[in-house]
Parts: C-alpha cells; structure tokens; sequence
C-alpha cells in the first residue's frame, strides 16, 4: 500500500552484527585481490617500460582487454565460463579475489607504468654513470622514486577495488553486499537495510581515505 | 687515457659527430668549448657509453667501450660523470648518494663505505652537510655532492658536462674550485664548459668543437690569444665579456 512506509530503526540494529561478517569478506577480498593486482600491475606496468617488444605487447593486451570489458563479465566468465573450459570448479571466494586481482592489476600496471615515467631520465643515467646495472639502477633509484608517486592513485584504487567487490553478488561471495540481499530475502526491510549497507561502504572508503592522506603527508616529510 | 678514432654518432638522419679523432694523456685537463649543439656534450656522453656509437671506436684505460667483452659497467666506474642538473638521486641523504656506488657496485661494507663518503664529502667542503637530502642544498651544494659521488668509485678519468651552467653566478666559484683542486692532484679531466677563465687557468689543452667536428686544439694560452680558424674566432669573439 502507497504512502504506508514506515521507518523502522531495530532492522536496521538487527541487521548490523550479519552485516559485518559480510564486511569481513570485503575486507579479506579486497586487500588480497589488491595485493595479488599489485603484483600483476608491476609486472605488467614495468612490461611496459621496457623496449623489449613481446613484453610490451603482451602486458598491452592484458591492460587493454582488461580495462575494455567490463568487472561484471570478468567475473562471470572466470567463475562460471572458464571452469567449463579446465573442466575444474573454481571456488566462489577465489574467483572473486581472483577477479579483482587480475582486473586491479590492469589499472595499477598504468600507474606503475606512468609514475616510472615520470623520473627524470637523468636517475637512471646518474644510476648508470656509477656503474649501477640497469635492474640495479630500476632497484635503488627508479623504483623507491617512482612508488611514492604511486601512493596516491593506488589509493584511489583501493577504494575503487573495495566497492567493485560488491559486484561479485552475482557469484554468490558472501561479501557485505550479498549479505545485505540475504537479510532483505527475509525481512523485505529493503530501504533499513541498503541504507545501512550503503553506510557501512561509505565509513570504509572514508577510513581508507583518511588512513592514505595521513601516509601521503609522512612520506611528504620523508 | 682515452683514445678516440674516427667517431661518428647519428640520432636518426642527424649526425651531431662527423669523424671525431681525439686522445687524452692521463693527467690531462682538456677543456671542450663550442656553440650549442656542436656535439660536445654529446662526445662525452659517448665516452662512458651513455650514448651508443654509430661508428668508429673509443678506447677508455685500454678497454674498448664497444667491445662486447668489455664490462660497460666497469668501464663507468672508471670514467666518472658529472652532469649539468647534477641528477642527485633525490630519496637519499649527502651520503648515501655518496656511498651507493661503492656499497652497490663495488661490495665495500657499508661502514668502511661511509668512512670513505664522509671523507669525499669532506673534501668537497661538505662535510656538515651529509646526512641532509639534496633538496635542502643549493645548486653548488648539489654539484660539489655529485662530485664526491662519482669520485666515490676512484675513477680514472673525471667527466663534466656543463657542470656550473645550470648554477646561479655566485655558486660558480665553489663548484671550479674543487674541480681545480681535482685537476691539480694529477686527476685526467674532460670538461664541457663554458667557463673560459676555467679553461685559462686550469687547462692543459682546449679544444674548439662546432658542427660535430673538432675546429682547432691548442694550450688555452695560443688558443685564446691567437685562434687560427675563422669559426674559432668569431665564437671567442661572442663568448667574451666585453670587461676582459
């Protein structure tokens, strides 16, 4: 019936404690999937510093097709189409860290290829004058100056990485959005809940937002 | 010291050096002078093989730099670089920057390491200053710390490109000093400089560079009081202050 919604605050109280079980799962995803596409990013985004051309292309193909199609898809054709073709079933959790893995990494390859190209070429003529090798150079000039201007955008990636673990609903994770659409199954308390979801999202990119300026001002003053 | 013959470099259909024949005695000061874009910096970038030869052959300390079997990375530690925007590594102190060659590439124990910075950057007059990062340093502080770098690895021949044009006026001084100080305790030297009282002072040979060939070659005093060629003297005739 129109016009008969009423508020009710004890769903919202109720609903808290299962919530955060789900939040558990995002938090486990993310920070894993971001550690494993943190990985992938370097290896690919230094691929693409490099001169060598089958490196190049190949880390091109993985960024370009990755960041072409969208998360949605990935996952689904990671948990339900690729176990058909290995004929192995792939768990629910892993596919969604692996989904997030392999579709960060796309993006941190592009911060990791820009923030290195963004030193001064001198660095590495410096580093090669001293008779550093070229990995050496990469190791102790490049890479500690190139990361610190990492810091910010692989920050904006997290957050962005932690609201894209929502998405994995359609798998079946048993992450904080999931949870909340469980509870709704029950209850029908549609507007308590997702506001309460939508909420407890929010306190999380906030707390990681704050956690990252503070970070960024440290290494300011070195 | 360093025997070039024959050098040619091309950056695509651009040859910046057209056949450069040129040898340096250990203990030599040879100062290059030249217009922009005459290839100077670009023969000392060859030297120590920042930039490839097209053609033509370089022989540092009796290795051929373009030998496969010739360690580039040795042959850099032999062959010192000094650069116009100093290129301090800028994440580390006075003395790291001092001490990572030696630590990195020469395996020296990091204490014995930093004995031997703290005694470069003593040299350089900077003593006080090593445990502070190279944004805290003025122009000539920097340069004088990237002296004591390259000479952390006991080169055999020091390099400079242009290493006071990118200094205020007044830090011109300090930064000639320790490379008079250099030239004098025997160290073989080849300077890109536009400092012509350097030249005069410092060096046993200048060299007159212009349109990738080397012009003329003569001791400062016979160069600059009676240039021959005609390029040479219409270069000197701009570069000098009216004042001298």
């Amino acid at each position: 019936m129109a016009g008969h919604f009423n508020f009710k605050a004890s769903v919202i109280w109720e609903s808290i404690p299962i919530l955060l079980v789900g939040i558990k799962y995002t938090i486990f995803i993310t920070i894993f999937g971001l550690v494993i596409g943190f990985c992938l990013g370097a290896v690919a985004g230094l691929a693409r510093t490099s001169r060598n051309p089958i490196f190049y292309r190949m880390a091109g193909f993985y960024i370009e097709s990755i960041r072409g199609t969208p998360l949605m898809v990935q996952v689904m054709f990671l948990y339900f189409g690729l176990p058909l073709a290995l004929n192995a079933r792939i768990p629910p959790l892993a596919a969604g860290i692996g989904a997030i893995a392999i579709n960060s990494g796309a993006y941190i390859a592009e911060i990791v290829r820009g923030s290195i190209q963004s030193i001064d070429r001198g660095q590495m003529e410096a580093g090669r004058s001293i008779g550093l090798t070229h990995v050496k150079t990469m190791l102790y000039i490049i890479w500690p100056q190139a990361f610190r201007r990492m810091i910010p955008p692989l920050g904006n990636q997290f957050i962005i990485s932690l609201k894209d673990t929502s998405l994995l609903v359609v798998i079946g994770v048993g992450e904080l959005t999931r949870t909340g659409q469980e509870i709704i199954a029950a209850n029908f308390r549609a507007f308590e809940v997702w506001l309460t979801v939508a909420v407890m999202y929010l306190v999380l990119t906030m707390t990681i937002a704050k956690v990252l300026r503070m970070l960024e001002r440290r290494l300011e003053i070195r | 010291m360093i025997k070039i013959r024959g050098l040619h470099k091309s950056f695509g259909a651009l040859e910046v050096l057209k056949g450069i024949d040129l040898h340096v005695q250990p203990g030599e000061v040879v100062v290059i002078i030249g217009p922009s874009g005459s290839g100077k910096s670009t023969l000392l970038r060859c030297i120590n093989r920042l930039e490839k030869l097209t053609s033509g052959q370089i022989i540092v300390d009796d290795y051929d730099i373009n030998d496969r079997k010739t360690d580039i990375n040795l042959i850099r530690t032999e062959a010192g670089m000094v650069f116009q925007q100093f290129n301090l590594f800028p994440h580390m102190t006075a003395l790291k920057n001092v001490t990572l060659g030696p630590v990195k590439v020469r395996g020296i124990p990091r204490r014995e390491a930093e004995a031997l910075g703290m005694e470069l950057l003593e040299k350089v007059g900077l003593k006080d200053k090593a445990h502070v990062f190279p944004d805290q340093l003025s122009g000539g502080q920097k340069q004088r710390v990237a002296i004591a770098r390259s000479l952390a690895l006991k080169p055999k021949v020091m390099l400079f490109d242009e290493p006071t044009s990118a200094l205020d006026p007044e830090l011109v001084g300090e930064v000639l000093e320790v490379m008079k100080t250099l030239a004098k305790e025997g160290m073989t030297m080849v300077v890109v400089s536009h400092e012509m009282g350097f030249a005069r002072e410092v060096a046993d040979r200048v060299i007159f560079m212009d349109e990738g060939v080397i012009v003329e070659e003569n001791t400062p005093r016979e160069l600059f009081a009676n240039p021959r060629n005609e390029r040479t003297i219409s270069f000197l005739s701009k570069v000098r202050s009216p004042i001298e």
